[in-house]
């Protein structure tokens, strides 16, 4: 089976072509945020920071509460992850697994519950909230959260559940293992990868969400790094290079996080997408 | 949600460290002695408190009251929202800062406590005409703070290059040296975006138009008026001598960032602007320079539009005694008097305008400041500049070659709907 | 992963069959009739009580006049459906609704054919240049959309952005100081792009990942037919992935019809209004102008727009789980 050059070569190339494609954007803001404001805003574009420079992340971190802005959203973001995550692996095994009255709807719900506009129903959720006097603190950020990507989260594990197969399960309870211990012992383990994959999906809508936090926490002690990003625009007026760099503060937790999580991610979401 | 630029709106705040004052909420603080322990939140805007006289204000109030002062900035970004909410909490900022042009509807929505005493005890002789919007329907709402209005800021290097040495002195004259400028080819005569609203409400008022009109017992748009069409056309030869976007205010980018890098003979904007472009570019202090933007005739500077924010005390505010108490220090003669000499702003009392000397910024504005106007002030008004703001939607339209009956006749819809909308 | 391929090459198989869901064994008798319940139960709490609440709570607010006023001083004015026939019979409404449809048809279009087509090429690559593509891939993905969206505004940037630079150096001299966002189409052109790059990797890694699942038998008896490239995807990939193409396809109507923060950061919805889709409509009309009742509205027909333009899908999942269980 040989091909001719250009049969062997076009993959690749377009490959180059492609990863040139869908990097551009990302080396572009960090490019910026480290080129020196003469570079940013020159006739000529410069491609690559010759004399990088420090000032604009300064700029940036400088902002007054900055480090609390940083550990509310971590805190937001790890805390309603793993509270669906959790929530979700108990409903999916239930639905692959179990035959019940019910599954249907349930079923329905979920997938229903993707559709939810959340930007609309803000104010809603901020009326009960404040008639619950319980606005500037995180709690009900991490409620509303752990709701945006629960529904993913279910239909999405309930793939990597059904495909573990039912066989080693019941092979563990012959073993004398209750259903329970099958399930910490065998079936967890196996689902590791399919839990790291779901929970990117957890991970980059709540560090990104800001319609909330922006009405529910008036209070800096109380707000995350979204709000710190886009009063930046403002702020910075068209200091592209204070921008990036907040940008690129902002993109780099979540950029390590599914580079490392990239090969499982890769297996991962697959099953559950199947599944839809 | 796009920061109106300087003729702010208001803010405010939200109580934060309220927790320790938590539990005597209910009962009156009966004077300075007893708020040890107390915190009074203030929302200023961004931009808007100069960082001395916020000093000032605060250790005074601190010293006399014993309470702790609690400022927060807020950004200009969706502030409406923010401070609509907060001042449905039961903890809002005790004092915000709000825009004069916003301050009537807000007045109706009963979120701004009554300040008639206040008025009476501080407010005998303030100036008139910025007292007007924070009176609603025969009350005192809110205080006024600062006025300001727009100034011709410009290059003197750029100007010098060009050969102009006369300011300009008529509108005539100014279009002159830009043209000036844009021969001599180093630099953009103006920066004016297409949507610098605030300035042409200016150039309105100067040419006597209204914006709105009473139809019956409603009020409706009068865009399509030719004294508003004429307006425009003013707004529209300044406007070709930018190549600034015609679909964008002033903040996006900001101006004076533009105007900092050197490359732009003037614009059009607020005294303090200077000292943003300043601050991105410190090399440019020494060029800048201030002149009152002409009118048609020498004798008569260009109509401009008084922004200027009030304080206002929350109606749900638990601290109301207090925040009087705030308010009249930082509105006392003293204080009062070391802002406009800290920013050039037009003071609430006549009898401190003479602080302004000095201030560049300050002593070009203040010729056309007895010429100047505002918005409507109807509580009707606040929705219309609410983003997407249908004039800025009309001027753009214009600038883009329109003619303005046309291009009043696309937006009127969008604007009665605005007008009539349900309170 | 092994498992996962056999279950995957099981289930198109035998799809009434076992398709990944237990035969009914003893092991379901064995256990009580409560357990799957109690675990639903914290799902089904969460979801329906707290989205439950919030949609009943949103559902309240829809029929009442609601603003500014009323939200400061905490009052309740019923208005019975005015805001729902305010809303319907505005002309704009009917226009942004079918204006967010054909948006959402076009990048979902683009975003299937372009995802599908990486995902495709994927396969073929060696290993290195894979790594490389997956790499580029996975970034874009985590681009936090707030961060993206930012970085976006900068690349079309009227003055010094980096697309009008290259385009005028390819020649096209008028790009040179182009202001996207002055027109309806360049506007939603650039937040095509943003929208397409942003969400193409989700579908090309996944397809990349479910066609590894295929057996190569499948394809190597395609081969003996002498199928080519484009007969092997219709008569193997395709039929073989087709609940895939079914669930992504479903996935991302979802997230583009709802997607607010590209739209309305990149031009406000501008200019003119016209690059609103219902959620940013629903926002201007609610938040900015604070009309929060009208936006409310809004929102609940949003929803039923969205479910009807999935119900064909919906209809299908739910037939499909009465076959499997």
């Amino acid at each position: 089976m040989k091909r001719s050059l250009i049969g062997r070569i076009w993959p690749g190339a377009t490959a180059v072509v492609l990863f040139l494609g869908f990097v551009f954007p990302v080396y572009w803001m960090f490019a910026t945020a480290f080129k020196a404001n003469k570079d940013i805003v020159g006739d000529d574009p410069v491609w690559f920071p010759t004399s990088p420079t420090l000032e604009h992340f300064e700029k940036a971190v400088d902002a007054e509460g900055f480090w609390t802005f940083v550990a509310n959203s971590f805190i937001t973001t790890a805390v309603a992850v793993l509270l669906s995550l959790v929530i979700a692996l108990l409903a999916s095994f239930a639905i692959a697994r179990m035959r019940f009255r019910g599954r249907r709807s349930f079923i329905l719900v979920m997938m229903m519950a993707q559709m939810a506009p959340w930007e609309v129903m803000v104010i809603a959720y901020y009326m009960m909230v404040r008639d619950a006097d319980m606005l500037n603190s995180l709690a009900p950020l991490i409620a509303i959260y752990t709701l945006m990507v629960l529904p993913f989260t279910v239909l999405t594990l309930r793939g990597y559940v059904a495909a573990v197969p039912k066989e080693l399960e019941e092979s563990a309870m012959v073993d004398g293992c209750t259903r329970g211990q099958a399930f910490r012992k065998v079936i967890f383990p196996l689902l590791a990868p399919g839990l790291m994959a779901t929970s990117l999906f957890g991970f980059i809508t709540v560090w990104n969400e800001f319609p909330y936090v922006l009405i529910l926490s008036k209070d800096p002690s109380a707000q995350t790094l979204p709000l710190w990003l886009t009063g930046f625009r403002t702020t910075f007026g068209d200091d592209w290079g204070a921008t990036m760099a907040a940008s690129s503060l902002f993109a780099v937790p979540i950029l390590i996080l599914f580079v490392f999580l990239q090969r499982k991610a890769v297996g991962g979401l697959t099953s559950g997408a199947v599944k839809g | 949600m796009k920061r109106g630029l300087i003729a702010a709106t208001g803010v405010a705040a939200l109580l934060v460290s309220v927790a320790a004052c938590g539990s005597d909420s209910g009962d009156k603080d009966s004077g300075s002695g007893d708020s040890k322990g107390k915190t009074l939140t203030v929302w200023f805007m961004d931009g808007s408190n100069p960082p001395k006289w916020t000093e000032t204000v605060k250790s005074e109030f601190e010293q006399k009251t014993g309470a702790k002062l609690d400022v927060q900035i807020q950004k200009w970004d969706n502030i409406q929202q923010k401070l609509t909410t907060a001042l449905s909490e039961s903890t809002p900022p005790d004092v915000f800062e709000i825009g004069n042009t916003q301050t009537p509807s807000y007045a109706a929505t009963g979120g701004l406590a009554d300040l008639e005493d206040l008025k009476k005890e501080i407010g005998k002789d303030w100036t008139d005409s910025l007292n007007k919007p924070s009176v609603f329907e025969g009350t005192q709402y809110a205080a006024p703070w600062w006025a300001a209005n727009r100034v011709v800021i410009y290059n003197k290097k750029v100007w010098a290059d060009a050969g102009i040495k006369d300011i300009p002195k008529t509108r005539a004259d100014l279009f002159k040296a830009f043209e000036a400028i844009q021969k001599k080819g180093d630099a953009e005569p103006l920066y004016l975006p297409g949507q610098n609203w605030y300035f042409f409400d200016g150039l309105t008022i100067g040419a006597g138009a209204d914006l709105v009109k009473k139809d019956g017992n409603k009020y409706v748009s009068n865009l399509a008026d030719p004294k508003v069409g004429k307006a425009m056309e003013v707004y529209k030869q300044y406007q070709a001598f930018s190549k600034a976007p015609k679909d964008k205010d002033e903040a996006t980018p900001q101006q004076a960032d533009v105007f900092a890098k050197g490359k732009t003979g003037a614009f059009i904007g607020m005294g303090w602007e200077a000292d943003t472009a300043i601050k991105a570019n410190p090399e440019i202090k020494k060029d800048i320079g201030f002149f009152t933007i002409p009118g048609e005739t020498a004798d008569k500077p260009e109509g401009v539009f008084l922004g200027g924010s009030n304080l206002a005390i929350a109606e749900r505010s638990k601290n109301k005694e207090l925040a009087e108490e705030f308010l009249k220090i930082a509105l006392s003669d003293k204080n009062e008097g070391a802002l406009v000499k800290e920013v050039g702003s037009i003071p609430n009392k006549e009898s401190l305008l003479a602080q302004v000397k000095g201030h560049g910024a300050g002593e070009a504005a203040a010729p056309a400041a007895k010429g100047g106007g505002t918005t409507p002030l109807i509580a009707e008004w606040a929705a219309v500049e609410n983003a997407p703001n249908p004039i800025k939607a009309y001027m753009t339209a214009v600038l883009n070659g329109k003619s303005p009956e046309d291009a009043a006749k696309q937006v009127e819809g969008e604007m009665n709907k605005r007008l009539s909308q349900k309170q | 992963m092994s498992a996962q391929t056999e279950e995957a090459a099981a289930r198109p198989a035998s799809r009434t069959g076992k398709g990944g869901a237990p035969p009914a064994s003893g092991v379901s008798q064995r256990t009580g009739r409560a357990v799957p319940y109690l675990l639903i139960l914290p799902a089904a709490v969460f979801t329906v009580l707290l989205l439950g609440w919030i949609m009943v709570q949103n559902g309240l607010l829809s029929f009442q006049n609601l603003n500014r006023r009323q939200l400061i001083r905490r009052t309740t004015e019923w208005i019975g459906f005015d805001n729902y026939t305010d809303t319907l019979g505005h002309e704009e409404f009917w226009r942004v609704t079918l204006r967010s449809v054909v948006f959402t048809a076009v990048n979902v279009a683009l975003v299937m054919v372009v995802g599908c087509l990486i995902g495709l090429l994927l396969a073929r690559l060696g290993k290195r240049t894979r790594l490389l593509l997956l790499l580029g891939l996975v970034l874009a993905w985590a681009m936090p959309v707030v961060a993206a969206t930012t970085v976006f505004q900068w690349l079309f940037a009227q003055r010094f952005g980096v697309v009008n630079h290259v385009l005028d150096q390819l020649g096209w001299h008028s790009m040179a100081e182009y202001n996207w966002t002055s027109g309806q189409f360049s506007t939603f052109f650039v937040i095509t792009v943003l929208l397409v790059w942003q969400s193409v990797p989700f579908v090309a890694i996944n397809l990349y990942a479910a066609t590894t699942t295929i057996p190569k038998e499948l394809y190597e008896a395609a081969a003996l037919d002498g199928a080519g490239v484009w007969k092997r995807f219709t008569s193997v990939t395709f039929p073989f992935l087709k609940p895939f193409f079914y669930a992504t396809t479903f996935l991302e109507v979802i997230w583009i019809f709802k997607s607010f923060t590209q739209v309305f950061v990149i031009n406000e919805g501008g200019p003119d209004r016209l690059t609103e889709t219902l959620p940013v409509y629903a926002f201007v009309e609610g938040m900015n102008n604070q009309h929060f009742g009208m936006g409310a509205a809004i929102s609940i027909l949003t929803i039923l727009i969205l479910l009807a333009l999935t119900a064909y899908y919906l209809r299908l999942v739910l037939k499909q789980e009465e076959d499997e269980l």
